[in-house]
């Protein structure tokens, strides 16, 4: 009995699935890796970068987080993650907190510019997830950084 | 006993200088031989009287790796009857010149288990110091011995001993990019090594309650970085706190009763405190930027945590209640991930300068600074029980390792685990039963 009503409810939400996209045009099967260098392309960058300890968004990065929160606005359907990082240099709790301290200065700014919140998650990785390895003061800078992912 | 004697002749005169150059006393020679046994049993870990040997070779191998303790056997020790590990024959004894011997035996027991005794004794003297016995299933021979040890060195080196404790560290393999972690625990000899954690997901800073029975950690699972508690003798494996708060840097207070640890809301680190069970919540710190890496004083009154309010990450002291907060650090560098000595007189640290990260102490006041180690990223100091020696982490190259260091400086010495290690934690002594 149970199951004969699952079945019944099974196929009423596909003829609803079937009746909806007869409706409009399919969308083009982009993965969620293509969005998201359909994303970089359009904005500059997912990236934005920090110098020292410091979560400050100089005038450039400014300019990448407008152009993310252009892209945002208009695919409001693609949710994003915040992700922040800290560099080797920096003892493992204080960069957990300086990630999410990067992050939510990155969130700040793209809901300043209209992204809704609801659209945007954030995360710190601390130093959990360097994109380049080495002590050198250049992979050092390359890690201090805030990532947008788009997730769907 | 003649080649004994030669032996430690020898020895004491290769050691004399070192262990003058190490500190102002040389060290105390204690034979150790093998334990007797009233009947050799078959116990369900092999023989009594094979135990009996192997407590004394933990015994040998615990005081050995001390600077205040020197061992003799249990190769070549004199083999005594029963009858002697409560009253040993002090004039054979000696002949050995040494200072201090340790008898004892292992009986087995008609409900399965064993009886594991050890005496500590003055040979001048002729005299007791000290005795420890412990009723165990067969298969903890190893934990008695470690106490044993424990016993032996409070006596004779005045400290607690450390020799009954475990390391939990983060156990690392796999690229720098995404690297596989694992909470994982041992004996401070390096064995009994488990793992608490798949791999699957990135955990962090485990840090063992006082009793043993748990252990806290920070864990990636679910998006959201949060404290997790886990039960060292079950499989209960749960959240600290319920909702979905950023919460990491834990720490247990000395009776085991409060965790200190840091909660991010909205780019704002402050430093809470809650009940173990995760209940009684409450907020110590209040400032604009990151409070973090509380550490509660061996007394529980006042917890000592790095905050960046002055610009750079410094050192800071308050009531466990947040009151009465004092700046310790000024140094010309950054001071983090503080540590608090077990005896509650100095403050290890990283010191983050021009040279890279190092470890370092300073009085409870933030006096006396001293650099202990020369890497380029040495963190997270912890102390051993004794107080004499910091654990902490090395990272060379791609590579990242464990190490100690004493107090009183000198070359750190490297802590073999089987994979790389990282965020060590080091157990205080004695725990539960």
């Amino acid at each position: 009995m149970k199951r004969a009503i699952i079945s019944a409810l099974a196929l009423l939400m596909l003829s609803g699935g079937a009746l909806a996209s007869a409706q409009r045009v399919p969308p083009p099967p982009m993965t969620i890796e293509m969005l998201q260098a359909e994303f970089s392309a359009r904005t500059a960058s997912d990236t934005v970068y920090f110098v020292g300890n410091s979560h400050g968004l100089n005038a450039n990065t400014q300019q990448i987080l407008m152009a993310q929160a252009t892209w945002l606005l208009s695919n409001p359907s693609i949710r994003a993650r915040i992700e922040g990082h800290a560099d080797e240099r920096t003892p493992r709790d204080y960069a957990l907190a300086l990630g999410e301290r990067r992050a939510n200065a990155v969130r700040d700014f793209l809901v300043l510019q209209g992204v809704p919140a609801a659209q945007l998650t954030i995360i710190s990785w601390g130093k959990e997830r360097p994109v380049v390895a080495g002590s050198s003061e250049g992979a050092l800078a390359l890690n201090r950084r805030v990532k947008t992912v788009l997730m769907r | 006993m003649q080649r004994l004697n030669l032996i430690l002749a020898a020895l004491a005169a290769a050691l004399l200088p070192a262990a003058a150059s190490a500190q102002d006393k040389p060290a105390t020679v204690v034979i150790v031989p093998p334990l007797s046994t009233p009947e050799n049993v078959m116990t369900s870990a092999g023989y009594s009287g094979v135990i009996a040997r192997q407590v004394a070779d933990v015994i040998a191998a615990d005081l050995r790796s001390t600077a205040e303790l020197m061992p003799l056997g249990p190769e070549n020790a004199r083999i005594y009857p029963y009858a002697e590990s409560t009253a040993p024959l002090f004039r054979e004894w000696r002949k050995t010149g040494a200072k201090s011997l340790i008898t004892g035996f292992v009986q087995a027991r008609a409900d399965g288990r064993i009886t594991v005794a050890c005496y500590l004794h003055d040979i001048p003297g002729g005299r007791e110091l000290a005795r420890k016995g412990f009723v165990v299933t067969p298969g903890e021979w190893r934990r008695a011995a470690h106490r044993c040890s424990d016993a032996i060195y409070a006596q004779l080196a005045g400290r607690p001993g450390w020799f009954d404790t475990k390391i939990a560290y983060v156990a690392e393999s796999g690229l720098k990019s995404g690297r596989v972690k694992r909470i994982a625990i041992m004996d401070s000899d390096g064995t009994s090594h488990r793992y608490l954690t798949p791999g699957g997901t990135t955990v962090l800073t485990p840090r063992l309650s006082p009793d043993r029975e748990k252990l806290a950690y920070v864990s990636f699972a679910g998006g959201q970085t949060h404290i997790r508690l886990i039960g060292l003798n079950s499989n209960d494996d749960r959240a600290l706190l319920p909702g979905n708060a950023m919460s990491f840097a834990p720490s247990f207070s000395a009776d085991g009763k409060r965790i200190a640890f840091s909660m991010a809301i909205n780019g704002n680190t402050d430093v809470y405190t809650a009940s173990s069970d995760g209940s009684d919540l409450q907020r110590l710190t209040a400032t604009t930027g990151v409070d973090t890496h509380p550490s509660f004083s061996p007394d529980g009154t006042r917890i000592v945590f790095e905050s960046d309010r002055s610009g750079s990450p410094q050192l800071y002291v308050m009531n466990a209640d947040g009151s009465a907060l004092q700046r310790i650090s000024f140094g010309g560098a950054r001071y983090q991930s503080p540590a608090w000595s077990p005896n509650g007189d100095l403050i290890a640290f990283t010191r983050v300068g021009g040279e890279g990260l190092r470890i370092g102490v300073m009085s409870a006041t933030g006096l006396n600074e001293r650099v202990l180690t020369r890497g380029t990223l040495d963190e997270a100091p912890s102390w051993s029980a004794s107080g004499r020696d910091i654990l902490f982490q090395r990272a060379e190259g791609t590579r990242t390792a464990l190490y100690v260091v004493s107090v009183d400086g000198g070359d750190g010495r490297r802590i073999v685990t089987p994979q790389d290690g990282s965020d060590p934690h080091w157990s205080t002594s004695g725990g539960g039963q």
